[in-house]
């Protein structure tokens, strides 16, 4: 890797920010990510909660139609001479 | 068909609900008031109307019960009851979460609030007396549904006709477009997902009482027949 200095018209200095500017603007992306962390952890609580309750009542469906299809076979044995 | 529709509508919602999840997340632009947060928006809100659509049809159906004693009826209207509760706890969870997030505390005690909450109780307690209730108690329980119907327009207007903190209904017809689209994606989806649910339930219901009657059929005929039978 190499690297070419620049020409003398075309030399720019880095001139920085100022320190109270700097910290201005880390305090500003703390705040940010730490909104946007907290944000993302109440979507995926509301998230999670929707989809196992749908879950919850599949499997409630799925155990009630177990002890249906048990009830019905119950009555068949009864039934059958 | 008919037999396969609840399976239809489940292999639709999957890959809706998928899809709609990788749209709202990537597809769609962050709300600028609220942020990310507001991404519970395009599952709470459908999650809502499903909740309301529902609560009026088990008050329909109770009605009908009640008038015709139709079984039909009487299954649809326990199967949309038990739907109610589970759409309903999701509306009220996840909007709770939203609010602690935007507002600061979960729960404010406004009209919207407190009429969706009453809305849970009343249709617990119809499930309950269907469940547990002595002959007789289906009038009872058919008046609950029709009461809970009734507070699902309360539930809509709540948040015209007192002040309230949570949003008022106007705020869905004025989404851009990427926002709207994507609330379709999601409802598209919870729909499927509901009807699928309810369907199967329904056919539950039908069967629980076609063996209600079976077994208390069998009983009598093993009673005039002097043996000794008795239902499970």
């Amino acid at each position: 890797m190499s690297f070419e200095e620049p020409a003398d018209d075309q030399y720019e200095p880095v001139t920085g920010k100022d320190a109270q500017t700097v910290k201005c603007v880390r305090a500003c992306e703390a705040e940010a990510a730490a909104k946007t962390a907290s944000d993302y952890e109440h979507v995926v609580w509301a998230y999670g909660v929707i989809w196992a309750l749908f879950c919850g009542f599949g499997v409630l469906l799925w155990m009630r139609s177990k002890r249906q299809e048990a009830d019905l076979a119950e009555l068949k044995r009864r039934l059958s001479p | 068909m008919k037999r396969h529709l609840p399976t239809a509508l489940f292999l639709l919602a999957v890959p809706m609900f998928i899809y709609s999840v990788q749209r709202i997340f990537l597809n769609t632009p962050i709300e600028s008031k609220m942020g990310t947060v507001q991404k519970i928006f395009y599952f709470h809100v459908p999650l809502a109307w499903i909740m309301m659509a529902l609560g009026v049809a088990c008050g329909i159906a109770a009605g009908i019960q009640l008038r015709r004693h139709s079984k039909l009826a009487e299954a649809t209207s326990i199967a949309c009851a038990e739907l109610v509760l589970v759409t309903g706890l999701g509306v009220l969870i996840t909007g709770p979460i939203w609010g602690h997030a935007t507002w600061g505390r979960a729960w404010t005690w406004d009209a919207r609030q407190v009429s969706t909450g009453l809305l849970w109780i009343v249709f617990a307690a119809y499930v309950l007396v269907r469940r547990y209730g002595a002959a007789g108690s289906d009038r009872l329980a058919a008046a609950l549904a029709i009461f809970g119907a009734i507070d699902v327009p309360i539930i809509y207007y709540a948040v015209k006709i007192w002040k309230t903190t949570h949003p008022t209904t106007d705020v869905v017809g004025s989404l851009p477009s990427q926002m709207w689209n994507s609330l379709w994606v999601a409802l598209v989806a919870l729909v499927a997902m509901a009807v699928a649910l309810l369907v199967t339930r329904i056919r539950q219901e039908m069967n629980a009482i076609a063996l209600d009657d079976a077994w208390i059929a069998f009983d009598e005929r093993t009673r005039a027949h002097g043996g000794s039978g008795g239902a499970a």
